[in-house]
């Protein structure tokens, strides 16, 4: 009779600590290992943490909003066009003088936003400071700084020579088949004439990068901001790591 | 003196109960009070009324009021600015981290709608990147949310695809697919929980309330897009790279035991920015807009794009659709 | 006073035995303190020390609850035919099938706390008022109330029928038999509730089928009556208490009927997933034949499909079925094969490949087993306890001392009307 009672305590006794112990391990088993709240300096006391906690959030609140890409980029209307719906849009500017605003921050991690690295995006300018109007006439001292290494196989393969794109009496502006002139700001002006598609689903949205957020301003980056004029393909690059399919398995192993 | 089943019961004076069994009281009670002793003492190792200093019986108190905390949506004002006070608190004691939880509600007239260009994804995973940094996503484990899939040019088979390709982006004769939480407008993982934890909110997003969640994981099997992730161990998060700025039904610091998955960065589409996936990538192969809004660049596409999106005939209406150029 | 004297007589039956009956329970108490620090480091730990993951997210534990809902279902083989039916044969054996129901839920619902992470105390959530419980969308949701309302009926009325004995009445039918009725009914929506839990699946081609919850409840009419054989012929072996050989027999008919047609249900599954392979049967595939080089499971599956097909042709031969020995072992294969195929060749493969097609397999880890073992051990536990506290009410053995005049007159054993067969190992007694 008394060891049915002492198995009877043994067990109550052992189911006693296992349940504490489990509902005890369970619920502070969501700190991970490597974090102990030993050492640590002490908290305030619970009456008072209401009272500090509101206006410390706060306070963290308006420190850390980051600001939008808009914050830091420079755009400029796009003339002419429309987005979808008949709504204006911009486009940012490629002229120096603005920062590479779309390099974004995703905690510590900064992503290079465009196709090809942006900045410096026009790398000698203003072309006039080399090409003294003329296109072919340049200072003396200036030839060594010729960007003699410009490969154009865009051009090339479709036919066409600088001045296709570029005016004759001044470089720095691109000549549309209509006469007119665009400035660097206006590249999609000149991509258009050929790439019409490309351009109608650009402004519509369906091409291309927008830069702000989903609501109130639109701002997109321009052709030549992701496609090199003179050398359009996008070069491969290595991507981000490959996910691990097989079996993860968590620190506590 | 025992009352065998397999024996012929005993005469005299007993009769099958214990009646009139002779115990010896003075052992019984001794070997009860020891028991009771050994476990009482047990349970007072472990619980609070022991705990060492002021900040880990805090963390218990707050550990307690999270446990038994009510569903989300049943939750009033007060109760809920409570909630984000104690959440805030919890994340300081627990990994030294200031953060701001947001409850910040939908939008009205507005319902979230993703576009995928699968001719412009070249397989750079940034959109991978982004989302793990701004998610708090488990380290350790390497949960991501998001899946680039990279197919041979031909059809949409993503058995014969890969998302574990480690070369030089992209491959030629190849094509690129990614896949997260579509936030179907016809869920199939929101009336199989037991408990009500998961449901749609009314811009659309698919949202969790991770204090709610018991861990039956009966939504992961319903989900046919294979979105959601579930926290297998605790999930590891170190303090310097938390993304601060969360949402209480986004994301938060989650627990080991609960379910969780892409949100939208509701933290950020609420308060009208991209989600961090559309933001980092390079090539614009993703556009998020407002569904109900004529004149956005979703509406847009859908309307003159050839669109299509994933195991239609499930009738889930997912709202990610993709499009080629 | 009745009720105080039948906790005494229960507790005295359960802890008094002969040495191989306390060895029983010892070992399971061994292996069920074992299975418990298996819980407790899933529960320190997270679900991250089992072999599951986001690809394979039910095993081994939702394999058993499967398998266990339907062999709790199948008391219905029992219940129906003794109390409607009011069939001789069956009477005495029905209590029997009552305990294993208990014990086959207890398991259950310890299968699904096992496999929900955490401590069991947060499942105050389901609780409708204080919590939320989402019925009737979740079919979850109607499991849990349909496996506990089971587990009340299956308590209740045996629990009714033993006190009336255990104070000298008689059971008054009319109180009990409308539950009867009910828990018929309930029996066998239990299990096509738990199939519906996979089968209402789109995403999972593997269990969308309109023939899930038929073969949920042809497998468990097999394996439960064949459960349910096994243990009356070992009850019949062991004690005085009569179980007539027409009841083992008429048991065995109806194991052999379902085992027939879960038979038939196999066949009519393959012929539907290999006859014009779609896509949507990858996953069949995986689970017959394997894919690529990952083929884990095809060792289980055709070992199980050879067990019940061997056990269900024995059976059908009237002379194999006739001899009690045979017909033990064909219970055991079908109880295995059964399990092997509700279990670990129907969760399982449901996952594999994932809806995005990437393949993980999964193999249980020491948690899991030593987890699924302890509840095992629990469950044969609650049986044996069970078992022993009915079985002396029912032979007459133990009767409350406050019946009037029950001091006085000498305890009744009634007479055993059983013959044996040759080859059945007489009792033995002390």
């Amino acid at each position: 009779m008394t060891w049915r009672l002492a198995l009877a305590s043994a067990v109550g006794g052992a189911a006693a600590w296992l349940t504490t112990a489990c509902a005890d391990r369970a619920v502070a088993g969501d700190r991970p290992l490597q974090q102990s709240v030993h050492g640590r300096s002490r908290g305030v006391s619970s009456g008072d943490v209401a009272g500090t906690i509101a206006e410390s959030a706060l306070a963290i609140r308006n420190m850390t909003r980051e600001p939008g890409a808009l914050a830091t980029v420079v755009a400029v209307t796009v003339r002419g066009w429309t987005g979808p719906g008949g709504r204006p849009f911009e486009v940012t500017l490629r002229t120096p003088g603005q920062t590479p605003a779309h390099a974004r921050r995703f905690g510590t991690v900064t992503l290079r936003n465009s196709a090809r690295t942006r900045a410096p995006n026009v790398g000698q300018y203003p072309c006039t400071s080399c090409h003294l109007g003329k296109r072919l006439t340049m200072s003396a001292k200036r030839v060594r700084d010729a960007h003699q290494n410009i490969k154009a196989p865009h051009p090339v393969q479709t036919g066409g020579a600088c001045s296709t794109c570029h005016a004759a009496d001044n470089v720095e502006l691109l000549a549309l088949k209509s006469g007119e002139r665009a400035t660097l700001d206006h590249t999609y002006r000149l991509c258009a004439q050929c790439h019409f598609s490309q351009a109608d689903a650009w402004a519509s949205g369906a091409h291309g990068k927008r830069l702000d957020g989903w609501q109130g301003r639109r701002v997109v980056m321009g052709c030549a901001d992701c496609h090199d004029p003179h050398k359009p393909a996008i070069e491969p690059r290595i991507p981000f790591r490959a996910p691990r399919i097989e079996r993860v398995r968590g620190h506590d192993e | 003196m025992s009352a065998d089943l397999f024996q012929s019961p005993p005469n005299g004076d007993d009769d099958g109960t214990v009646l009139q069994k002779r115990v010896d009281r003075r052992r019984a009670l001794g070997i009860l009070i020891g028991g009771m002793a050994a476990g009482t003492q047990a349970v007072s190792a472990c619980s609070p009324l022991s705990a060492a200093t002021d900040e880990e019986r805090e963390l218990k108190h707050l550990e307690w009021q999270e446990f038994i905390q009510k569903h989300y949506r049943r939750m009033t004002e007060a109760e809920r600015a409570e909630t984000v006070v104690r959440i805030e608190r919890l994340a300081k004691l627990r990994l030294g981290v200031n953060v701001t939880i947001d409850t910040t509600g939908a939008q009205p007239g507005v319902l979230f709608g993703y576009a995928f260009n699968i001719s412009k994804c070249r397989g750079y995973r940034s959109c991978i990147e982004a989302c793990i940094n701004e998610n708090n996503l488990d380290r350790a484990a390497d949960t991501q949310y998001i899946r680039i899939f990279e197919m041979k040019d031909g059809p949409v088979d993503l058995d014969a695809a890969t998302a574990t390709y480690e070369h030089e982006v992209p491959a030629a004769g190849h094509f690129y697919f990614g896949t997260q939480c579509f936030q179907c407008a016809n869920p199939p993982c929101v009336p199989v929980c037991p408990v009500g934890a998961t449901w749609q909110e009314p811009d659309g997003i698919v949202v969790i309330d991770y204090n709610w969640c018991v861990g039956c994981r009966m939504c992961m099997s319903a989900c046919p897009y294979w979105a959601r992730r579930f926290n297998w161990s605790v999930p590891e998060v170190p303090a310097e790279v938390v993304n601060p700025n969360q949402h209480y039904l986004g994301n938060r610091a989650r627990r080991k035991g609960v379910v969780e998955k892409c949100t939208f960065c509701i933290h950020r589409t609420r308060h009208g920015r991209l989600p961090a996936c559309a933001e980092a990538c390079p090539t614009g192969a993703r556009v998020f807009g407002n569904l109900l809004d004529p004149n956005s660049e979703i509406r847009w596409i859908l309307a003159n794009k050839r669109i299509f999106r994933l195991k239609e005939d499930l009738e889930t209406e997912p709202r990610f659709w993709y499009f080629s150029d | 006073m009745h009720f105080r004297a039948f906790l005494l007589s229960a507790l005295r039956s359960v802890t008094s035995g002969e040495r191989r009956y306390h060895l029983w329970m010892g070992s399971l108490t061994a292996i069920m303190l074992i299975g418990a620090y298996g819980y407790s480091v899933q529960v320190s730990h997270g679900l991250g020390v089992t072999g599951m993951s986001d690809h394979v997210s039910w095993g081994l534990y939702i394999s058993n609850f499967a398998f266990l809902v339907g062999v709790a279902a199948a008391a219905v083989i029992l219940v129906q035919p003794a109390y409607v039916l009011k069939d001789v044969d069956f009477g005495r054996a029905v209590l029997i099938a009552e305990g294993v129901a208990v014990s086959a839920l207890v398991m259950c619902l310890a299968f699904v706390m096992a496999n929900s992470p955490g401590t069991p105390t947060k499942w105050w959530r389901l609780t409708p008022v204080i919590g939320l419980l989402n019925w009737p969308s979740s079919m979850l949701a109607w499991d849990v109330i349909m496996l506990n309302g089971y587990l009340v009926l299956n308590i209740v009325i045996p629990f009714y029928i033993l006190y009336s004995h255990f104070t000298g009445r008689e059971p008054e039918r009319k109180k009990y038999v409308p539950f009867i009725y009910v828990s018929v009914v309930w029996a066998v929506s239990i299990h096509l509730v738990t199939a519906f839990l996979f089968a209402g699946l789109p995403a999972r081609p593997f269990w969308n089928s309109a023939l899930l919850g038929p073969r949920f409840l042809a497998s468990a009419f097999t394996a439960g009556p064949a459960f349910m054989i096994l243990l009356l012929g070992f009850i019949r072996s062991q004690t005085t208490y009569d179980i007539s050989e027409k009841a083992i027999a008429k048991l065995a008919t109806a194991t052999t009927v379902a085992a027939q047609v879960n038979i038939v249900m196999l066949i009519s599954e393959l012929f539907f997933k290999f006859y014009s392979p779609t896509k949507h049967n990858i996953n069949a595939r995986y689970l017959f034949l394997g894919v690529d080089e990952h083929h884990a499971l095809v060792p289980w599956i055709w070992t199980g499909i050879a067990l019940n097909t061997v056990a269900t042709i024995g059976l059908m031969i009237h002379p194999l079925r006739r001899n009690l020995r045979w017909l033990m072992v064909a219970c055991a294969m079908l109880f295995v094969g059964i399990w092997i195929e509700k279990g670990v060749g129907l969760v399982i493969p449901g996952f594999i490949p994932t809806p995005l097609g990437e393949i993980v397999e999964y193999t249980p880890t020491w948690v899991e087993v030593t987890v699924t073992a302890g509840i095992w051990a629990l469950g044969l536990f609650v049986l044996t306890v069970l078992v022993r506290v009915a079985l002396p009410i029912e032979l007459g053995q133990s009767r409350s001392p406050y019946i009037a005049g029950a001091l006085d007159a000498p305890v009744v054993r009634p007479r055993t009307t059983r013959t044996y067969p040759k080859d059945v190992r007489p009792v033995r007694t002390r």
